[in-house]
Parts: C-alpha cells; sequence; structure tokens
C-alpha cells in the first residue's frame, strides 16, 4: 500500500493504483477528460498533468503509477499554466455554441473551463468544419465539431459493450468519430457514450433539446427495468420525468445501465397514468377520489368474504412492488382476510432466466425475488392453474390484482385482464393507465398507486440484494402506495399528514416559452 | 461484389497469424488489396472484417489515417510530386504543376485514357535528391520538368 503526498496531503492507494485514482480517493479535483473509471486509459486529453517531485517533466495522473513517497501537486503555477494552454488547445476547433449545446450546464469543457481556463483566446486561424447533427444510431447524434476526440465512447464500445462500431476516422485537425457504412451504433447499451462524453458530441435523441439541465432536479432511485436492479438517478421538474440516468454501483451495475431502463420514466409520467380512482365497467365508468374508490372497494371486499368464506376471493401480485409493500399486502390478505388464495403473475415465464452478459435480464420485474420470498414467508403458494379452474368454475367472486406499472413488460396484459375479469368483481391496484382495462364487463374498481419513483422501499435483485430507495418526487398527487391502499381496503384510515403534496398536474415549463421543431 | 485474388486471401491469413495481434495485419492486407486493385474501394473494409475477424470500425481507422493508400481510384502511373520542403523550394510544386498542365488532369485527378494521375503530396523522404516523384513504388529524383516527362514517356504514358 504505497503512501503518498497530494497537494500537501497524506493518501495511501492500493498498490497499481495511479495518481488519478488517488486524487479520486483523496476527493481532490483534478482536470481530465479522457480518463473514466469504468474504461482503460487512453491518456489522450494531456489535461490530468501533474508535478512530482524529483521528475523534470510533468506527468499525467491518469497513466503514472503512484510509487511510495511520491510529493504530488497539481496546483503549482506550471501545472496551473500547462492545463490552461491544454485547453486552449481543446477549443482550437470546439464551436463554442454552448447557448445552443444541449449539454450546456453539465458539459466538461465548460465546468473545467471556468477552473482553468485562459479566457483570452489567441486562435486565430478559421475552425475545422466538420459534420453536424450526424445520424450515429437510432438514439444517438453526433455533432463532430464539438468533439474532442477523448475515445471514451470508442473505449466505451470497444471494452464495455464490445460490440465496436465506433471509431477515430481521418487524421489530425479533420478527425472525426463515426461508425462503418452499414454498422451504426446500436447496441442495448449506446447511450452511455451520451452518458461519458464530456462535452455536447453525442447527444441522446430522446433527451435532446427537451429540457435545459439546469432546471431538472435529481433524485437517487433504482432502476425498476429488469431483475437486475441497476442504481439510477432520474431527472425530473414540474411537469414530472425526463431522462433516467445511470449512477456508480460497483457491486451491481458499474457505472452503466441498458438503453431499455432509460425508457422507465416513460409510464410514470402523467400522460401514461391513472390519474383517479374508478369504479364501474365497460363504458360506465365514474371517477372517483382514490380514497373513495379504495375505500369502497374494501367495503364490497370485506363483505364477499363474510358472506361467501375467504375462498371466494384471490389476489394476483405482480414482482413490481416493494417488499415493504408485499408484506402489508400479504398480512392483510392471508392475515385478515384468511385467503390463502394468492398468485404470482409471471409476465414472460420462458424468458426468466435470460441474461445478456452484461447487465439486461430477461426477468423485467424489478422485484420478483422479494414477492417470492414474500410469499414463501406467508407460506402460500397457488399455482396458476388453480386460479384459471377457479375463474372459469365461476368460484371466485373477487380478485385483487396488484398489477404492473410498467405495463410494457408484460405482453400477455390484455388475455390476463379478460381472464381475471370473469370474477364477479375486481379491485385493480395500478399506476398506469389501460385501454383494455377499460372495457371489461364485470363490476371494476381501479386504484391508482405510485410508481417507484414516488415511494421508498426496497427491491431485492437477481441475486437477492436487497436495495433501498427514497422517494424522489411525487407526480399523481392522488395515487397512493399498495400499504396505504392495503390500508384502505382494511377500512382503516391513512394518515394524511403523511401524503406528499403534489404537483398538482401539468404545467409548462416557465423556462421554455418557444420550442422549435428538432 | 468484392474479392481478393486466392493468393491476396492466403497472403491475408497468413499475416493474421504472424504477429502478437491481428491488428497487426491490417495495414499489409490493405496494400494487398491495393496492389491487386490498384486503390482501396469502401467494400474492401467489410471484406476485409471478415476475412480477418477485426471489427470494421478498426480497419476502417487504419484506412482513413493513412494517406498512402488510394481511396479514389488512380490511373495505371500514380504520380505523387513531393511539395514538402526541400522539393518545394527545388520546384517541386511548379514541377507538379507542370505534369498537371501537361496531362490535362487536376491534382490527384485521373487523365481521361485512365494512364496517369497526378498528385501533389507530403514529403516522401528524399529530401537530399529534391525535387522528386514517385511512380508506384519507384523513386525518380534530381527532376527539372523536362527530365520527368521524358521519364513518363519511357514508362509509357
Amino acid at each position: 500500500m504505497p503512501k503518498c503526498k497530494i497537494n500537501g496531503q497524506e493518501v495511501e492507494v492500493a498498490a497499481g493504483s495511479t495518481i488519478i485514482q488517488a486524487y479520486k480517493a483523496a476527493g481532490i479535483d483534478i482536470c481530465h477528460y479522457c480518463w473514466h473509471p469504468g474504461l482503460s486509459v487512453a491518456g489522450v486529453c494531456r489535461l490530468c498533468m501533474v508535478q512530482i517531485e524529483g521528475m523534470p517533466k510533468l506527468q499525467i495522473a491518469c497513466n503514472t503509477e503512484v510509487k511510495e513517497g511520491m510529493v504530488i501537486n497539481n496546483t503549482s503555477e506550471v501545472v496551473k499554466d500547462t492545463v490552461k494552454w491544454g485547453l486552449d488547445f481543446h477549443l482550437i476547433n470546439h464551436p463554442l455554441d454552448c447557448p445552443i449545446c444541449d449539454q450546456a450546464g453539465e458539459c466538461g469543457l465548460q465546468d473545467q473551463y471556468m477552473q482553468f481556463g485562459k479566457y483570452d483566446p489567441e486562435m486565430a486561424e478559421a475552425k475545422v468544419k466538420k459534420h453536424k447533427v450526424v445520424d450515429l444510431g437510432p438514439t444517438v447524434v453526433l455533432d463532430a465539431e464539438r468533439c474532442i476526440l477523448c475515445s471514451r465512447c470508442v473505449r466505451f464500445t470497444e471494452e464495455v459493450s464490445k460490440t465496436n462500431e465506433l471509431g477515430i476516422f481521418n487524421r489530425g485537425d479533420r478527425s472525426e468519430i463515426g461508425t462503418v457504412e452499414g454498422k451504426p451504433l446500436d447496441n442495448n447499451y449506446s447511450l452511455n457514450t451520451v452518458d461519458i462524453c464530456p462535452v455536447g458530441a453525442l447527444t441522446s435523441r430522446d433527451f435532446r433539446f427537451r429540457q435545459r439541465v439546469w432546471y431538472l432536479k435529481e433524485a437517487d432511485s433504482v432502476c425498476p427495468g429488469c431483475s437486475t436492479g441497476c442504481s439510477v438517478k432520474v431527472h425530473y421538474n414540474e411537469e414530472g420525468l425526463w431522462r433516467v440516468k445511470p449512477r456508480e454501483n460497483k457491486e451491481v451495475n458499474g457505472y452503466w445501465m441498458c438503453d431499455t431502463g432509460r425508457d422507465t420514466y416513460k409510464f410514470v409520467n402523467l400522460k401514461a397514468r391513472l390519474l383517479s380512482g374508478r369504479i364501474g365497467k365497460r363504458d360506465q365508468w365514474q371517477e372517483i377520489s382514490a380514497e373513495d374508490a379504495t375505500r369502497s372497494a374494501g367495503l364490497k371486499l370485506r363483505e364477499t368474504v363474510q358472506k361467501h368464506g375467504p375462498d371466494s376471493v384471490a389476489l394476483v401480485v405482480t414482482g413490481q412492488y416493494t417488499n415493504e409493500e408485499y408484506k402489508d399486502l400479504l398480512k392483510f390478505f392471508t392475515g385478515e382476510l384468511k385467503s390463502k388464495n394468492v398468485y404470482h403473475w409471471l409476465n414472460n415465464p420462458e424468458k426468466m432466466k435470460d441474461f445478456d452478459g452484461l447487465l439486461f435480464r430477461g426477468d423485467r420485474n424489478p422485484n420478483t425475488m422479494g414477492l417470492s420470498a414474500a410469499l414463501a414467508a406467508h407460506g402460500v403458494s397457488s399455482k396458476w392453474e388453480t386460479l384459471q379452474s377457479q375463474l372459469s368454475g365461476r368460484k371466485l367472486k373477487m380478485v385483487v390484482v396488484a398489477g404492473p406499472e410498467n405495463q410494457a413488460t408484460f405482453p400477455d396484459m390484455k388475455e390476463k385482464i379478460q381472464m381475471l375479469s370473469q370474477a364477479d368483481g375486481l379491485i385493480w391496484l395500478t399506476a398506469g393507465l389501460n385501454a383494455d382495462l377499460n372495457q371489461v364487463g364485470s363490476e371494476t374498481w381501479q386504484v391508482p398507486l405510485k410508481a417507484y419513483v414516488e415511494k421508498a422501499g426496497s427491491f431485492t435483485n437477481f441475486e437477492g440484494r436487497v436495495q433501498p430507495f427514497k422517494a424522489g418526487t411525487t407526480i399523481v398527487p392522488q395515487a397512493l402506495t399498495l400499504s396505504e391502499a392495503v390500508e384502505l381496503l382494511a377500512g382503516r384510515d391513512l394518515n394524511w399528514a403523511l401524503r406528499p403534496k403534489g404537483l398538482g398536474g401539468p404545467k409548462t415549463n416557465y423556462a421554455v416559452t418557444q420550442r422549435g421543431t428538432l | 461484389m468484392f474479392s481478393l485474388s486466392p493468393e491476396g486471401v492466403e497472403f491475408v491469413k497468413k499475416e493474421c497469424s504472424r504477429y502478437e495481434t491481428k491488428h497487426s495485419a491490417i495495414i499489409p492486407s490493405l496494400y494487398r488489396v491495393q496492389k491487386e486493385k490498384g486503390w482501396v474501394p469502401p467494400e474492401a473494409v467489410p471484406y476485409l472484417s471478415e476475412l480477418t475477424g477485426l471489427p470494421e470500425s478498426h480497419i476502417n481507422e487504419v484506412l482513413s489515417f493513412y494517406t498512402m493508400f488510394n481511396k479514389k481510384p488512380v490511373g495505371k502511373l500514380h504520380v505523387q510530386v513531393c511539395a514538402n520542403i526541400s522539393c518545394a523550394m527545388n520546384g517541386g510544386r511548379e514541377l507538379a504543376e507542370h505534369l498537371c498542365k501537361h496531362f490535362g488532369v487536376k491534382d490527384g485527378e485521373i487523365s481521361k485514357d485512365g494512364k496517369i494521375t497526378v498528385s501533389k503530396v507530403e514529403c516522401l523522404g528524399s529530401c537530399g535528391t529534391a525535387p522528386m516523384m514517385q511512380v508506384n513504388d519507384q523513386f525518380i529524383e534530381n527532376l527539372t520538368p523536362e527530365l520527368a516527362l521524358r521519364k513518363l514517356k519511357e514508362m509509357g504514358v
């Protein structure tokens, strides 16, 4: 474990660490572009220069190993001057179009320039023209002029996704990132290149020009897209969620997440959501508050159990809720209603074990493990076939469904709705709107639930890792958590003081009054 | 459909196993394509990628980096006239312009009869004998415009 001195501070690092890793470990700022903790060392940006005592020349921190007793600094005038000029060289052909650049506000060039910039460019030559708005693939757009050729994205496709779509073509100041004809950047991890791009060269087709990033707030969460449960941060404002980005978590996802997971903001937003409670059946819906709808459903449910016994009701659960919610739900159902009819709705059983080798898993539920554990703890293990025979035998009077919030991952949605509506009454707890659900013929209660970013709890991922997360923002103020819905179903009251104050529906973004076409 | 001769395919495969990494075979393979076709057409990239098992982007990176690979078709004689410092001081640029004018072509353009391409290039490493030109693989040095034309005529233009 070599010890070194960084800017006067004693730091001990693991053997083989580079100086830049020591800087990061000590939490001291160092200017850099091409180095990324999840990628190999390229040493091309020449900005992480440090002065090491006893060495005549400056060294790059990303490719120099820490040796015992090294005395390193990046605060001397020599280093500052070198970084200043290095940055100016990076800007020689950079268009400096920050006001219209989508990266502005989270741009490496902007950030570093504030600290290390020269502020007085001396470049008199005309800038080299390169390609703008290059279509790299279905998800990523390139502006070659903004690119500083740090090669992070090239190394990403080479080392992480191993798809090798990107390369640096041509030479010198005409070098450009690009793809080979007929091989677009099209893999399930392509948007990570946008995350690691330190400038506005690579932008996400889904997010570009939608929001100025400094108006977005950030909240940590766990991706509900599959059973891997990548650590993510969601970016939101008054209108809802705008994007999902990966958060560093060495144990689960490293620095990356898949493109499929990035879509998990879409079903959370107002357009896709059930906004209030609904009672009725096909073409005869009555909109009432979530609370009243749940209370009325609870009344009917308890009445049915009293009249026809606990076996006349059934519970169908999907693996999209938190461990805490499962606990409350099963406690109520098996404890208070004393019914053992609990069924685990698997969306794609034949794909459950699929894995792409990096992050994405075939089990598209965040908490299948948690649900299985909860079911086992309450000793309920009903077979799906039993439900089918009970339904067709008209033995079930009421079915309670804790439906999926990410409906895109449930290809059997329509079929299951038709099957479950064979019961006389259907209590459907869900976050999302569903057109098929509005067509059912039996008496139905639709109760709006919260989506993952609106509630706190924990998911258990595929390997049994329990990952807690906090509530980020509220999008549908009326929506209940599954636990709250259970309380109301059981006829108890909620602690209304604890209910979140909602955003109160869509608002125009005060910052964006005019928006052109893309 | 692009393809190399059977000997060419054999050559590329041999080069692949010759070095520590297959990437080292990219330049010899591209040279082989140029030798057989006179230039490196874009279709050569996917072809070589399949043949060597290397990603297309890596082959294209090498191809686009080096100027010695002709990315456009050239005439039977590819005349590269050095216009770098020593040659420029001794009339290299004028020599290039003279040849272009004489054969009625522009810099890098192929002549109508397909016999010749004249291109102005950077240093070819023969500064002591400036001005000079390279015709296909052959250096012709200590040139005057007249001498250059005579040599080219001898070569059949």
